[in-house]
């Protein structure tokens, strides 16, 4: 089975997979890059306004395959007085 | 108050054990004899508190409880949720110091029974005691089947699976039928039990609802599609151990 | 004296001499589990009740979709499916990634213990309950703390439980585990648990080498994961027993 790396970053702490996965398929690695998304999330939020979390998929040439990103980004709809 | 042995609060006990295994005359009219002090107590308090070192447990004669932990920041986990017949801090007996709380959620009659006479009772019939230490059990294998849940179950898998999970504890103490059930639990209290948001709680509950799933009325769930929620869960009952075992 | 099953139940009850020979010839006779086997499997009726002498083993259960959980570790003096005597049917599977040396003792064993033994009887139901007390220390690490945290009281929670039975240092132990047994174990993505590994180990709570986890600083882990060991019961019953505190430090 081939082996690829994710990658993984939340803005704050960039982590290159040093492990890797094997995956039956391309495929199957897209769905694990996905999953890892809500976990960086959940252990990041709340905190601001704006944070991109990536996942990439690296192969074992190194070449990015795929790139997932969840974006928030949160706007008031109404002055606020600053705090 | 009345602090006489109360026979009539503990016929739930034994009402409860007898859903387990048989009992000899003897064995009930020990169980019967057990000294116990009734109480009302009002919803939403304690009635052992985390780092307690209680004397006595409890048997829920009336009304719901839930056992939960407090953490930093007003966060709380809810453990499990229990229903008359059930003795939520049994394990006090033998763990001296509670890791936990256990509180109502609603109104709810409770008997106290010493632990000194739980004992006695276990020691006199080692088989009540195993039915005791099996009802334990089960609370292990609910806690197992919630983390399951948490680890890898979507917010729609997990409110299914409780459902299925509570009907089924309810009907086998005769507090359920026709897939209707009293529904005492808000969704702030489902939230904190599945490990969910409240908002994420409320958008669920209503897509459950919108499809016809199950409606939700005045403190009443009923399960219009009980098959469909047990397939959406992979609910299995196993873990619930409620097949009486011949003695 | 150094039988983990005995280390640990001296926590559960006053054991006397004549008990402690007892718990000693139950689990004298040993057997090699090799990795990747199944103690028992879901919905099986043991005849035998496992308890782990070396090594790990644990509980775990397979959806049908294939996802596993990895609900508790089973480490030396550890009970694999005791409950099975008393409830009768197995609701999840035990298995052992990693290998391990297990007792097998005949459940009429356990039903003569249970049936005259009475301070063994309420160790072991002390030890049942105790792993009860774990189950919900887990719903409140999944249900309440972010995963550095959680893996953080993981660790904590590992390290105190193999010290109380000899099986660990006092700031390290063999740990043979996967990062997909992690995964499985803490609800979380395989992905995140190398980000989380990598940003303990960047703040310098932990070092994990050739499957021997390190924690440099005990306290300092503990204080970040929230760790308070009293959900483990492990406070020795007062009595004319000579043993010492164990370090819980």
């Amino acid at each position: 089975m081939p082996r690829f790396y994710i990658d993984t970053d939340d803005g704050v702490f960039p982590v290159r997979d040093d492990v890797g996965h094997e995956f039956a398929s391309v495929e199957a690695a897209r769905n694990m890059a996905q999953r890892a998304l809500p976990d960086m999330a959940r252990q990041k939020l709340p905190d601001g306004e704006r944070r991109t979390f990536t996942a990439s998929i690296r192969d074992e040439n190194g070449t990015v395959l795929y790139v997932a990103t969840l974006s928030l980004v949160g706007e008031w709809m109404v002055p606020r007085s600053t705090a | 108050m009345p602090s006489a042995p109360d026979t009539h609060s503990l016929n739930t006990l034994v009402h409860k054990l007898q859903s387990i295994a048989t009992l000899s005359d003897e064995e009930r009219q020990a169980i019967l004899s057990l000294p116990a002090r009734t109480r009302i107590l009002a919803p939403r308090q304690d009635i052992v508190h985390d780092g307690d070192k209680p004397s006595q447990c409890c048997l829920i004669l009336d009304g719901w409880t839930c056992r939960y932990k407090m953490l930093s920041e007003g966060r709380r986990q809810i453990f499990s949720f229990h229903i008359p017949g059930d003795i939520p801090d049994l394990q006090s007996l033998h763990l001296h110091t509670m890791d936990h709380s256990l509180g109502t959620i609603t109104q709810a009659t409770v008997a106290y029974i010493p632990h000194e006479s739980m004992r006695e009772l276990s020691t006199r019939f080692p088989r009540i005691g195993e039915v005791l230490w099996r009802d334990t059990l089960v609370d292990a294998a609910i806690f197992r089947e919630w983390m399951i849940g948490m680890g890898r179950k979507s917010a729609f898998g997990r409110i299914a699976h409780l459902f299925c999970e509570m009907y089924l504890k309810l009907e086998a103490v005769d507090l359920a039928g026709d897939h209707r059930c009293p529904w005492p639990i808000t969704q702030v209290d489902l939230g904190d039990a599945l490990g969910l948001s409240n908002v994420h709680t409320n958008r669920v509950l209503q897509e459950m609802r919108g499809k016809g799933l199950i409606s939700l009325r005045g403190s009443t769930l009923v399960i219009q599609a009980w098959d469909e929620l047990m397939r959406a869960s992979e609910f299995d009952p196993t873990y619930l151990h409620l097949e009486k075992r011949a003695a | 004296m150094s039988n983990p099953l005995i280390m640990k139940l001296e926590y559960g009850a006053r054991l006397t001499d004549a008990d402690r020979d007892i718990l000693q010839d139950l689990s004298s006779r040993t057997r090699r589990i090799p990795p990747h086997q199944d103690i028992t499997s879901e919905s099986e009726r043991p005849e035998n009740v496992h308890l782990v002498m070396e090594g790990f083993a644990c509980r775990y259960k397979l959806l049908p979709n294939g996802k596993r959980q990895i609900m508790a570790y089973l480490v030396p003096g550890d009970f694999c499916d005791l409950h099975v005597a008393i409830l009768g049917e197995m609701d999840h599977s035990i298995g052992t990634p990693w290998g391990c040396t297990a007792v097998e003792i005949p459940r009429a064993t356990i039903d003569d213990l249970t049936a005259h033994h009475p301070r063994i009887t309420r160790a072991l139901w002390w030890a049942t309950l105790a792993d009860e007390g774990t189950l919900r220390e887990w719903l409140v690490n999944m249900g309440q703390r972010e995963a550095d945290k959680q893996m953080a009281h993981f660790f904590c929670e590992m390290l105190v439980r193999l010290q109380i039975v000899g099986c660990a240092n006092a700031d390290s132990f063999n740990f043979p585990i996967s990062q997909t047994d992690l995964a499985d174990t803490l609800g979380i993505s395989g992905v995140h648990v190398n980000r989380v590994l990598q940003e303990l180990r960047a703040k310098g709570l932990i070092a994990w080498k050739s499957k021997r986890l390190h924690i440099p600083d005990v306290g300092r882990l503990k204080a970040f994961a929230e760790f308070d060991p009293k959900y483990l019961h492990l406070t020795m019953r007062e009595n004319g027993n000579s043993r010492a505190e164990p370090r819980l430090s």
